[in-house]
């Protein structure tokens, strides 16, 4: 009977671990993404610009790799990313986890781009004494070839964007490859519907807004984004005036409460200065009086 | 003759409290020892930053700015003790004055202060000034807080200046101490002219002083009401914050009166009649307050919307509901009840009363100052609990008695220097009133 229950609390313990471990692990990291390295050199260099972007981007939350101060009150709790589970990962694992996120962990997409990321897990690698480097052979070079257009139709109020690269043996079509849209505004980027992917022509079309502001002519910068198999990460920007004409006054143009001081309201600078004056009379007239006093004195 | 007599014997126990004597050495000792103690607490908040305090992100403003609101408050006194009074014929508070005007300098003087402690870069405090924005009412308070304290100080040297002139006269001290009270005296002669200059100017201050103290309190009370937060969006924060300072200021002077006297032996001239007043005007201000608090927690406990419920529920019964109800009843209602006895309204009674609600109105700033700054509009998600509740530490408790310390040392100086109660001015009436028996 002992024996029995025994058996059941070890087992039941077992599997409570065995779940937790699962849960935290169950990235489901395809195969081909787990495979991907990177083609940037893990060396201090890069671990060191890795640190600035991992301080702004990932310490609030995983906080300082090995010093164990991640944001407890969060669930699940951040792993310290300096870890045995962490560092077991590939730099595929890892790089397709910034690029997806999942429930807490945000999504570094298009927060940071793919060179970033790779610096960020040097970074992250610089605390494995053990790890030693797969570099891909991939020739980031190679983005140099590639020439993004962006034309717009009025009448179907269309944005098409056009993907060629200029290799030595002719114009390459990039096809099939997954491509976003954004437009610039004031806090980062808009982005323009889902993500397509181009056809055989290296094409895709997105349908743009017909309310979007512009500025005072109508342009807004379209940004697009697209990270290739053979080219990889690409952005590229044009301006065109295909946005609805916006002329609104800036908020700190006219006089206001919450504009800098040579912008302040008449009102309040004729009160502020009112009661400032109407204090140096009165002061001035004391001293005056007190002077008086001590002179009517000296003459006795 | 008799009269000649009696004048000395005034001019003469009224001189008397213008001497070092041991007592005072211990007294002055034990303050300055305390101090350094404090200072050295500040220190520590110098060297390692604001995280000594329990302040953070969310209640970035705690005991401190509770402390300057209080210290803005209770200086206030001398506007309502030496203008209001003074101006509407209350003769009887006239040997008052020069305490509610000690108190009203001290106060002031230190309030300024007390904000530079709650800089965690105290020596960016220039930049107030140099980027001063007179739209922000942080540069109001800067600045009528500065002018409330150049009009106190003139407030209390130009009624002082002929008792000056007896200082270097009578006074027992070493030659160059007389030479100051005699320049400071300003060729002093008690012709008329001199006198009628005086009056004229006294009469200037006395009316300025009163827009000048009701801007100070109704400014400070300002920083708050001027944002939109639950409890301090309110509009009647101004009033509310002036008679809460009349309060706290009433206070402070009784218990200054009941040590003066004691000390310093002027029962003859600090009567238990003027007790008996400063006690009824307590009951009054007192009163005044008991129906302001009424009116703001009445209209937002009634309405009870959606944010300022959740401020109110946690001072009626909530976390800070024991500080809450303590202040009211132990800081306003209680003493409101008792000094309508006229038992109650004798010297010790009152010094235990004016403890009671000095207490109580500082109190009264924490709960007007943290609860609020503990509920903002977007809830406090995923930080650790004391970022949530405040709660002072011993570093931050000395850093705020710093203050209470350097005022008790200016008023205790000050008392040292000149005499507590107007001499020329009891003389004066002694003169009115044997002309009138004539």
């Amino acid at each position: 009977m002992y024996t029995r229950n025994f058996r059941i609390l070890i087992l039941a313990v077992v599997s409570v671990f065995l779940m937790q471990s699962f849960a935290q692990n169950n990235w489901n990291v395809p195969a081909d993404k787990k495979a991907k390295n990177s083609y940037i050199k893990f060396d201090a260099a890069s671990a060191r610009q890795g640190e600035a972007i991992y301080n702004k981007n990932c310490a609030s939350c995983h906080g300082n790799p090995g010093k164990g101060n991640s944001l407890k009150s969060l669930k699940p709790i951040p792993p310290d990313l300096s870890s045995k589970g962490t560092q077991a990962l590939t730099d595929g694992e890892l790089s397709y986890i910034l690029i997806t996120g999942r429930m807490i962990m945000p999504s570094f997409k298009n927060v940071l781009s793919e060179e970033d990321r790779w610096k960020v897990i040097s970074y992250i690698r610089s605390f494995n004494k053990n790890y030693v480097q797969l570099l891909s052979k991939f020739d980031p070079n190679k983005a140099k070839l590639v020439k993004v257009s962006m034309s717009y139709d009025p009448k179907t109020k269309q944005v098409k964007v056009d993907v060629k690269a200029n290799e030595k043996s002719g114009v390459v079509s990039l096809k099939n490859t997954e491509i976003a849209l954004f437009v610039s505004r004031y806090f980062g980027k808009l982005q323009i519907e889902k993500n397509q992917i181009t056809n055989t022509d290296g094409q895709a079309v997105f349908n743009f807004p017909k309310d979007l502001p512009g500025d005072k002519t109508g342009t807004v910068e379209l940004v697009v984004k697209l990270n290739d198999e053979n080219y990889g990460e690409i952005e590229s920007a044009t301006k065109l005036k295909i946005a609805v004409p916006t002329e609104k006054p800036g908020l700190t143009d006219d006089r206001a409460i919450w504009n800098v001081l040579a912008k302040a309201p008449f009102w309040i600078i004729i009160l502020y200065s009112a009661g400032v004056l109407a204090f140096i009379a009165v002061l001035l007239y004391l001293v005056m009086t007190l002077n008086k006093i001590r002179k009517s004195g000296a003459k006795k | 003759m008799a009269k000649n007599n009696t004048a000395d014997k005034i001019t003469s126990d009224l001189l008397r409290s213008i001497r070092l004597n041991w007592s005072f050495k211990i007294w002055f000792a034990f303050l300055g020892a305390a101090l350094l103690v404090c200072l050295g607490a500040y220190g520590l908040q110098l060297k390692n930053g604001m995280v000594v305090t329990g302040l953070g992100d969310y209640v970035s403003w705690g005991m401190y700015i509770s402390n300057f609101v209080f210290f803005v408050a209770t200086s206030l006194i001398g506007m309502l003790i030496s203008a209001v009074l003074g101006l509407s014929g209350q003769k009887w508070a006239a040997p008052l004055t020069r305490i509610a005007e000690i108190i009203a300098l001290a106060f002031a003087a230190v309030a300024g202060l007390v904000i530079v402690m709650d800089m965690g870069r105290p020596e960016r405090l220039l930049n107030v000034f140099i980027h001063g924005r007179i739209q922000s009412p942080i540069l109001w308070d800067v600045t009528v807080i500065t002018i409330y304290m150049v009009i106190s100080a003139l407030f209390l040297y130009i009624p002082l200046i002929p008792d000056l002139k007896i200082c270097s006269e009578k006074l027992d001290v070493p030659p160059f101490v007389k030479n100051i009270y005699k320049i400071l005296s300003l060729n002093w002669a008690g012709t008329s002219e001199q006198k009628k200059l005086i009056e004229q100017s006294t009469r200037v201050i006395a009316i300025f002083i009163i827009p000048v103290a009701l801007a100070i309190h109704t400014v400070t009370s300002w920083l708050f009401a001027n944002t939109s937060r639950v409890g301090w969006d309110s509009t009647i924060f101004g009033p509310y914050f002036v008679t809460g300072a009349f309060v706290s200021g009433t206070a402070a002077v009784i218990i200054a009166m009941y040590f003066f006297r004691k000390n310093y032996k002027l029962e003859d001239y600090i009567t238990e009649k003027h007790f008996d007043m400063i006690g009824k005007l307590l009951v009054l201000v007192s009163l005044v307050y008991l129906y302001f608090n009424l009116n703001e927690y009445m209209v937002a406990g009634y309405k009870m919307k959606e944010f300022e419920a959740i401020l109110i529920r946690d001072l009626f019964s909530g976390n800070h509901a024991v500080l809450f109800w303590s202040v009211q009843l132990f800081g306003l209602v209680l003493p409101i009840i008792l000094l309508l006895f006229k038992k109650m309204r004798k010297p010790l009674p009152m010094l235990v009363i004016g403890i009671m609600v000095l207490i109580g109105a500082w109190f009264k700033r924490f709960i007007i100052v943290v609860p609020t700054m503990e509920h903002p509009y977007l809830p406090i998600q995923n930080v650790p609990m004391n970022w949530k509740i405040y709660t002072p530490t011993l570093i931050e408790t000395l850093v705020t008695i710093a203050p209470m310390i350097m005022v008790l040392l200016i008023i205790t100086v000050l008392a040292k220097l000149v005499p507590i109660v107007p001499i020329s001015e009891t003389l004066e009436q002694l003169e009115t009133t044997e002309e009138n028996k004539k």
